[in-house]
């Protein structure tokens, strides 16, 4: 059997590919016939003329017989193939209006998906550029995203990966450039042998070596990126062994690292540089308290996950004991870089499924549209393809040849689609976030890309061509012969009907899915942060990484450049801080074991906390409820006070704070606070947040040093030479930090960046499909109009109103709307669910006012897309009705 | 008879028959089938080849050019074990519809 598959199959491809040498067997094998003939008559005695001649009359046509045989070889199958791409090419150019709605349809279609596929993979999905990086681990262990130096050599020299190396990210250097000094966001701060294990492309020079690199010694090498050397060094061949002043040391340049890399940082981030760590930029390093080192390992040859996890957990467990720490040993997580830990990653990983899957919808209701489309025209040639089947042709074939329509639909809106993404790529990578991080993105038509779009023409081929081949060529001559389609009630149920129901679902989705994102993004809009932003400037002064200025040295600095800034005109209240509520220095979240006076024992209390100087709360507009704000008596060595908001005067302390005194409990030397005041609840991390407990203390106060401190300026007017006019006036008060003055308003960008992105992108999307869907329902509702005609005419003509004849065309276009709008109801109130960590508080994933304003906008599309084709075949004459067939 | 007069089908048994003894090629197939039918079967030649082109194709019988009596290449067909098979398959279907049709017309 398989030996005869297999014959059949050579003889096949033999045909095809071997065409000529085929005839030309076939040509001698029939003239060898012709000359058999001509011997068998010239036996019976005739002339040579005569034999050749009679045998020729009896042989019949050569060319016949050929072509007769060549059929039989069903060299046919391709050739058709190859026919019909041509003959429906043609037809499709014959008729623009499908080529050119059904194309774009796709064509919008594509352009999202690869939009967002290329972004996802850039952002989100996509493996650091690493040697082997299918060998790289990240982990968690010991409950802490980050370890001390100490903990990471244990472990690396442990043995239970092959590697084990460390990272810290974020934070800025200071450079000296000579004229100026720059912050630099983001540099990436890393162990020993992180170039060794890790293996990064280098475009120039090296990575740093294990033994040159070790903390101990204090190395100051630095490995620059490939955007850096361009924009910040000049593309300077003589690169190598040139220094920079970083934070008042000089690092010695060793490498540049090959364009464009994806680092292990993720999300596109691109640090500019990388720096051993030491102890000029890190002075409490190697003590066992400080932990700075994110850890990334190899494992070794064959070495599964679940292995490397256990060895390691032993070994982190061990340690902990011996560090006196027998809680919180072992490993919590470890697997691919991106997967673990950092909730940021996982957040956009989930924002980018949910994306993709949007993308995709997409994609499915173009291919309804051209499905409706194709329908429509299948339904126009109905009696022409009944006809044809009628008389032999085969369904296969008629299904082959609506199917090369389909594939060239689905090529030519692919291609534009694939032009369309690239210009949105281009466009995307244009923009910069108003975020201090180092994000590089470069989305290019690669591979993958081209993968993807291969993908969708053969999604959308077989999605938009095969339910309208089927239906087309269903073998029913004799209602075809008709013209119409069954009439009856209750088959109006049709494929197309319910086709348009299953893209009003999808549409549906979507439409509540951008819907909610639009309401997230007018709640951020309308959210009260609690403080004044207009009229407010922030002056960030980046201190010295291992200066050894003291938190009161800090504050002294502070505290003359916020005098500085008050005498300069148009500059009214200054007070200074150490953060900026809603930005990326916005204080941090603790949660401490408290004991106030007065209880029994010990509550576990959740609060933000923030220093600030006097006068900061006035400046920022938060009123102070109870009590009094911070004054010149809260001084260093005064008795500690603090002021906290009413969420947490009312939650741990009934309301009644001011005058509580408590300790920290897990203190080693336990210090009363007082709370001398209460002020307004305000947000501090996001604007989404509930509401939070918050702890202020006096900056003077404060035990230790920072990088940065914040002074804050009400600025009289809107002046826009004010703020370069401030940070040149400051930074003339010390040239040994940085000084960087913008607006308040840009830190209510910084909150209200993700519900904005998530509102364009979801919102535009939305916009998409709800355009496809709304440009199906037009089809499908002006073709039943059409195909009613008769009807409608009959109806007009006994005297049916038109308000009648108009209520039941939309009667149905509503009853096909309301079924795929309800369902689609019930699948989005099950999607959104996954999209509560996107929205702000007090808006809930089904939010009545999204899901009934989707159901209201369907409605309406549905009532205008029915009502132009009713109206128009109303109008129709009842006697030219009639005349149609 | 002409072979449109053969019941459509026919024709490839009658081929496939004619393969069953020896190969042969195309012009033989024509006479054997002539002579053993009484001159009454005529194979033209637009009907012969095509229905040995669909045949090889299918599978049930393979060509080879050999040196003809003459001297000159012929295309020589043989049956394949799937042809063999075929061929018990048609017969019997030949068989039962000829029974039937001799039925038929005896009796109806």
């Amino acid at each position: 059997m398989l030996s005869r598959w297999l014959d059949v199959l050579r003889l096949r491809i033999r045909s095809l590919t071997r065409h000529g040498q085929v005839e030309a067997e076939l040509d001698r094998e029939l003239r060898g016939h012709l000359e058999a003939m001509v011997e068998e008559n010239l036996a019976r005695g005739m002339t040579p003329a005569d034999a050749r001649r009679i045998a020729l009359r009896d042989f019949g046509r050569l060319d016949e017989v050929k072509e007769a045989s060549r059929d039989a070889r069903r060299v046919a199958l391709v050739e058709n193939l190859l026919r019909d791409l041509r003959y429906s090419l043609r037809g499709l150019v014959r008729e623009p209006t499908l080529l050119l709605t059904a194309t774009a349809s796709i064509a919008l279609g594509a352009a999202g998906n690869i939009a967002v596929f290329s972004l996802a993979r850039e952002l989100a999905f996509g493996s650091p550029d690493l040697r082997d990086p299918g060998g790289v681990v990240a982990m968690r262990v010991s409950h802490s995203s980050h370890v001390s130096h100490q903990r990471w050599r244990d472990l690396d020299a442990s043995g239970a990966l092959d590697q084990i190396a460390g990272y810290n990210f974020g934070g800025q250097v200071h450079w000296f450039r000579g004229d100026a000094t720059v912050a630099i966001q983001s540099p990436m701060l890393v162990t020993a042998n992180f170039f060794d294990m890790l293996g990064l492309p280098l475009a120039r020079g090296r990575g740093f070596t294990a033994t040159e690199a070790r903390a101990e010694n204090d190395p100051h090498l630095v490995v620059v990126s490939h955007s850096f050397w361009q924009h910040a060094l000049g593309a300077d061949s003589a690169v190598l062994g040139r220094t920079l002043r970083l934070d008042g040391a000089a690092y010695t340049i060793i490498g540049v690292l090959a364009p464009h890399l994806r680092s292990i940082a993720g999300l596109g981030i691109a640090p500019p540089l990388y720096l051993p760590l030491n102890r000029s930029l890190e002075p409490d390093l190697l003590s066992p308290g400080t932990q700075r080192v994110q850890l990334v390992g190899r494992l070794k040859p064959g070495q599964s996950h679940g292995a490397a996890r256990e060895a390691l957990d032993a070994v982190d467990k061990r340690l902990a004991r011996i560090a006196g720490d027998t809680v919180y040993g072992g490993v919590q997580e470890l697997g691919p870089v991106g997967a673990v830990g950092d909730s940021k990653v996982r957040q956009i990983r989930a924002f980018f499924t949910m994306l993709s899957v949007v993308s995709m919808l997409i994609v499915l209701i173009a291919c309804a549209n051209v499905a409706g489309l194709l329908i429509a025209r299948g339904a126009a040639r109905r009696s022409e393809i009944a006809i044809r089947l009628a008389i032999g042709g085969t369904r296969r074939r008629l299904v082959q040849q609506l199917m090369a329509e389909a594939f060239w639909l689905a090529v030519i809106g692919t291609l534009a689609g694939l032009g369309l993404s690239a210009l949105a790529m281009l466009a995307i990578n244009t923009i910069t976030l108003p975020i201090a991080l180092p994000i590089e993105l470069r989305l290019t038509i690669d591979r993958p890309v081209l993968l993807c779009a291969l993908v969708l023409v053969i999604v959308t081929m077989i999605a938009s061509a095969l339910l309208p081949a089927l239906s087309a060529t269903r073998p029913s001559l004799v209602t075809a012969l008709h013209r119409d389609e069954p009439r009856r009630l209750g088959r109006r149920l049709t494929m197309r009907g319910l086709l348009l129901a299953g893209q009003v679902t999808v549409s549906t989705v979507l439409l509540v899915t951008a819907f909610l994102f639009l309401r997230n993004l007018q709640r951020s809009h309308l959210t009260d942060p609690g403080f004044q932003v207009e009229g407010v400037l922030v002056t960030e002064v980046g201190f010295l990484r291992g200066d050894d200025q003291s938190a009161e040295q800090q504050r002294m600095l502070l505290e003359r450049m916020a005098e500085r800034a008050s005498a300069l005109p148009g500059v009214g209240a200054v007070a200074f801080g150490a953060a900026v509520p809603l930005t990326t220095k916005s204080g941090s979240s603790n949660g401490r074991s408290i004991q106030f006076e007065g209880r029994e024992r010990p509550e576990h209390v959740e609060y933000y906390r923030s220093e600030v100087s006097p006068g900061y709360f006035a400046l920022l507009g938060i009123r102070l409820m109870a009590g009094r704000d911070f004054g010149p008596v809260d001084r260093a060595g005064a008795p500690p006070a603090v002021i906290v908001n009413e969420e947490f005067a009312g939650r741990y302390l009934d309301g009644r704070a001011v005058g509580r005194r408590f300790v920290f409990a897990e203190a080693e030397k336990p210090v009363a606070y007082e709370i001398v005041g209460v002020v307004a609840n305000s947000k501090s991390r996001t604007i989404g947040e509930e509401l939070r407990g918050a702890m202020y203390l006096p900056m003077a106060q404060r035990p230790d040093s920072r990088a940065f401190g914040f002074v804050f300026v009400r600025a009289a007017g809107e002046d826009a030479t004010l703020a370069r006019r401030l940070e040149s006036r400051l930074s003339a008060e010390d040239r040994s930090v940085s000084v960087e003055v913008q607006p308040m308003r840009s830190a209510l960008t910084f909150a209200l960046l993700p519900s904005r992105l998530g509102a364009a992108v979801l919102g535009a999307l939305g916009l998409v499909g709800l355009m496809l869907a709304a440009c199906g329902l037009l089809a499908v509702v002006s073709y039943t109009v059409a195909q009613r005609t008769k009807e409608i005419a009959i109806r007009a003509a006994l005297g049916a109103t038109r308000a009648r004849i108009l209520g039941l065309v939309m009667r149905d276009a509503s009853m096909l709307v309301g079924v795929g709008v309800g369902l689609g109801l019930v699948i989005a109130a099950m999607a959104t669910r996954g999209l509560s960590a996107f929205l702000v508080a007090g808006l809930s994933a089904t939010d009545p006012v999204s899901f009934i304003g989707t159901t209201a906008v369907f409605f309406l599309v549905a009532i205008l897309a029915s009502w132009m084709p009713a109206r128009r075949g109303i109008s129709v004459s009842p006697s030219i009705a009639m005349r149609v067939e | 008879m002409r072979p449109s007069d053969l019941i459509q089908g026919t024709l490839d048994v009658l081929i496939l028959k004619s393969l069953a003894r020896e190969p042969r090629h195309g012009w033989a197939i024509a006479k054997h089938i002539q002579a053993v039918s009484n001159d009454v079967l005529q194979i033209k030649q637009g009907s012969l080849y095509p229905a040995l082109h669909r045949l090889e194709q299918q599978g049930f019988i393979r060509s080879e050019w050999e040196a003809g009596a003459s001297g000159r290449e012929i295309k020589v067909y043989a049956l394949t074990r799937a042809g063999r098979a075929q061929l018990e398959v048609e017969c019997s279907q030949w068989e039962r519809l000829s029974a039937a049709i001799r039925l038929t017309l005896r009796n109806a």
